[in-house]
């Protein structure tokens, strides 16, 4: 396959397809200085090498990509390499325009066929992950090929299929993200990166689709194995590490119960004060009269 | 109808168990929470999360079996994990978290008593093995490392003791997790001035001192309130897990020696004298006065057969590691005995008794040309065997036991149980739903009730309806291997030094997927 470039704005191709503001096929011969450079952009990029190997910088950390390789550029996140040096090799990538809510949540736009939860889900958890490289992954760069034949063929219904492809672009990513580290194999270990996740985002209103998705399972078979490992279903798990972290905010005389409310994660001081005492049979300002008194 | 309720704070977990006075099972829950290993080194649990799943399964134990059926509380008892150490302020408030018996940090304190005069006296008197998962080293720890924290300290309690602090407002703590904390002398019953000495402490700053029946207070208004449950109901300080273990398998008396395979496992005796050792290879923990619960705990239980499951096992169900081990023992079923000597040496997490040798690491041996996959799986399985064999083999040497019985998770897998009856060539008992360490609680209350007149007489009523025999061929067979398994154990000991110095030396990063170092 040449190589080739479309961007949004110059390219015709695109013109019905706002929301992919670049795509393309790289193939590089010898080194080049000062080519790639550093950049940061408000879509979410997404980089597939072919061949060769690339040292490159994401968010300022180091990494080497092998063929097969897929690296994820959040928005905002940076890319670049050391002197703007392009390695010798191939990559495929795309550029797409993605919603960022006042929240700071991502979402994709209208075009997508995915639900606004199911978008929202994916949003989070790219978000939330810690690495931005999938390794031995080349179905991103396929499906990228595949955009590229729709995107010059203009065969019958080639609009609909270039915005599935990219949904199923944005599904596998984040499949493979959340599977990646999780074998299937080591329950307490990928429950314990749940926990972890969780209590770092404590303040979040979480779902139970998003928690599985996080460590790379359905809901059904996820909500079997927490009950089976933990003895919680995973939403009351969740309120436990929300009463267990209040009750040590309570305990420090500085923050306020509503603000304690809502950085653990409850909606409102009521939703708190209800739960907490439903759990304790305490309110919470009980609770902390009772506690930060000298014995 | 009266029902006696029973909590264990575990290593993983809380369970509670509602009983009717006749020890059958109204009711069972089970919580997790969580492990925090921030420095390698480091083991520590959340106090609030302990307190909160607690309260969390005992009310909805109380709302599921108990209160819909009518039953009276007579008693809540507690047993919990021995060996954790919770620092806390003058207004019961926690500094940090807690540091559980896994934790390693004292480390160097350890080493340095262990080789000391002082430490064989300690070792005499409170009958703690020397040994980072001991109180009295890591309340030395905090108080030569965490400054801060030892001048704020009011009190070094037990897990189990903020707990029933937070139920009640005592600060009380048992003969039995007070005796694994090597600070208490187990003749004298009274905290040791020695180890108070050595730990940098005054005995204030510690619980009181509480026989195993005593009621620990009255619940706080509000959860007598929150639960539905009456003023006067009991709350029993009651013991520890190795304790209850024990006695929750009638053990005590002549003769009688009892299993545990959880994650970890141990043999133990129950008896009026305590085990002696001039190798410090012993504990012997108290459950009353002139009872002595004695024995030898090994790292590596069930927790090894995970690990070996984990890498080797069939995951065609995702995190199914249950069926996985079912099919793995299925495959090890088909090995004759002794694996057709393939040896397996499991000391992955080091080791306690009887080698008590941290550096230990594991190892297969004997491996020739026409082993195949199961034998690993087998020889697995008969490594971490021979090392509980081990343990049994030293007990033998002061107790003459002549009947066993096994329960843990592990302990009560049929392909297990029959192997230790084979190694020990003694028939073993045990029960399928093993419960064992619940049910010494329930025991325990219910002698306290007065149902029976001492805790002789309640072991005395535990039956253990499942007897494995052993099989003299196969024992012959393990004898054989057994020979040079324990040479093994105690030969390498230089090769074991030097290999976990290169482990800590060349300490891995993690492969792929993390940024690459400059």
């Amino acid at each position: 396959m040449n190589q080739f470039v479309l961007q949004h704005g110059r390219s015709p191709e695109l013109r019905l397809f706002p929301h992919i503001l670049e795509v393309g096929i790289k193939k590089n011969g010898s080194i080049q200085l000062n080519t790639f450079l550093t950049t940061a952009t408000e879509g979410l990029r997404i980089y597939c090498i072919m061949e060769g190997r690339f040292e490159w910088r994401i968010g300022q950390q180091p990494y080497v990509l092998y063929p097969g390789d897929t690296a994820l550029i959040l928005p905002g996140a940076s890319l670049g390499s050391d002197n703007s040096v392009l390695d010798i090799g191939a990559f495929a990538w795309i550029h797409i325009g993605i919603q960022k809510q006042d929240n700071g949540q991502i979402q994709p736009g209208r075009w997508s066929g995915l639900s606004e939860t199911e978008g929202a889900a994916i949003g989070k958890i790219l978000l939330l992950n810690g690495t931005p490289v999938l390794s031995r992954f080349s179905e991103a760069g396929k499906i990228i090929k595949c955009i590229y034949t729709e995107l010059f063929g203009n065969e019958i219904g080639y609009q609909a299929r270039i915005n599935h492809q990219v949904d199923e672009l944005l599904i596998q990513v984040t499949r493979q993200m959340t599977k990646q580290g999780h074998s299937g194999r080591d329950f307490p270990k990928t429950f314990m990166h749940l926990e972890e996740v969780l209590r770092r985002n404590l303040a979040h209103q979480w779902t139970v689709e998003e928690m599985a998705a996080l460590v790379g399972l359905g809901t059904t078979l996820f909500n079997e194995r927490v009950k089976n490992y933990s003895g919680f279903s995973p939403i009351n798990y969740l309120i436990n590490i929300r009463i267990s972290e209040a009750i040590k905010l309570l305990k420090q005389p500085e923050i306020s119960v509503t603000d304690i409310a809502l950085d653990t994660g409850f909606y409102s001081s009521q939703h708190f004060s209800t739960t907490f005492k439903k759990l304790t049979g305490y309110r919470p300002s009980e609770f902390r009269k009772n506690h930060l008194r000298n014995k | 109808m009266q029902c006696i309720i029973t909590i264990e704070l575990g290593t993983n977990g809380v369970r509670v168990f509602a009983f009717d006075l006749d020890g059958r099972v109204i009711g069972s829950m089970k919580g997790y929470h969580p492990t925090f290993h921030t420095e390698p080194d480091y083991s520590e649990q959340d106090p609030e999360q302990i307190f909160i799943t607690t309260l969390y399964l005992l009310k909805n134990l109380l709302n599921e079996y108990v209160h819909p059926k009518k039953y009276k509380v007579a008693s809540i008892c507690f047993c919990a994990s021995m060996h954790s150490v919770l620092a806390v302020d003058r207004n019961g408030i926690p500094l940090g978290n807690a540091i559980t018996w896994a934790d390693n940090r004292a480390r160097q304190e350890a080493q340095d008593l262990r080789g000391s005069a002082l430490g064989k006296t300690l070792y005499a008197v409170t009958g703690t093995p020397i040994h980072p998962m001991s109180p009295l080293l890591k309340i030395a720890w905090i108080g030569h490392h965490d400054k801060e924290r030892f001048r704020l300290t009011a009190k070094f309690l037990s897990i189990k003791s903020y707990i029933i602090h937070q139920l009640t407002g005592e600060y009380m703590t048992d003969y039995s997790i007070a005796s694994a904390t090597g600070l208490m002398n187990i003749h004298t019953i009274a905290w040791e001035p020695d180890a108070l000495q050595y730990a940098g402490i005054s005995s204030d700053r510690l619980p009181d001192l509480a026989p195993i029946f005593t009621t620990a207070g009255r619940l706080k208004k509000a959860y007598q309130q929150s639960l539905n449950l009456p003023a006067e109901t009991k709350i029993l300080v009651g013991s520890s897990d190795g304790c209850m273990a024990t006695l929750g398998d009638g053990v005590l008396g002549e003769g009688k020696a009892t299993i545990t395979i959880e994650d970890s496992g141990a043999v133990r005796v129950m008896g009026p004298t305590v085990l002696k050792d001039e190798h410090m290879r012993f504990f012997n923990y108290l459950l009353t006065e002139n009872c002595y619960v004695s024995g030898g705990p090994t790292n590596n239980g069930g927790n090894i057969f995970e690990w070996f499951t984990r890498q080797f096992g069939d995951f065609s169900h995702p995190y199914d590691i249950e069926s996985s081990m079912q099919q793995l023992i299925e495959e090890a079923s088909k090995v004759p005995a002794g694996s057709d000597g393939l040896l397996f040496l499991p000391y992955l997490l080091g080791e306690r008794a009887p080698i008590w040798n941290a550096d230990a690491r594991g190892a297969y041996f004997g491996l020739n040309i026409k082993h195949e996959r199961q034998h690993f799986v087998r020889a697995t399985i008969e490594g971490i065997l021979y090392e509980i064999y081990s343990i049994g083999k030293i007990l033998g040497e002061q107790r003459n036991i002549k009947s066993l019985s096994v329960n843990g998770t592990f302990g009560v897998i049929p392909f297990w149980t029959q192997m230790m009856a084979d190694m020990f060539n003694r028939p073993v008992r045990t029960r399928q739903r093993s419960h064992s360490v619940s049910f010494g609680a329930f025991l325990l209350s219910a002698t306290e009730m007065g149902i029976y007149k001492t805790l002789d007489e309640a072991a005395g009523t535990v039956e253990l309806p499942d007897v494995y025999r052993p099989d003299k061929q196969r024992h012959a067979v393990y004898a054989d291997y057994f020979a040079v398994f324990e040479k093994l154990s105690t030969r390498l000991s230089e090769e074991f030094e030097a290999i976990s110095a290169l482990q800590r030396k060349h300490v891995l990063p993690q492969p792929s997927l993390t940024p690459i170092k400059n």
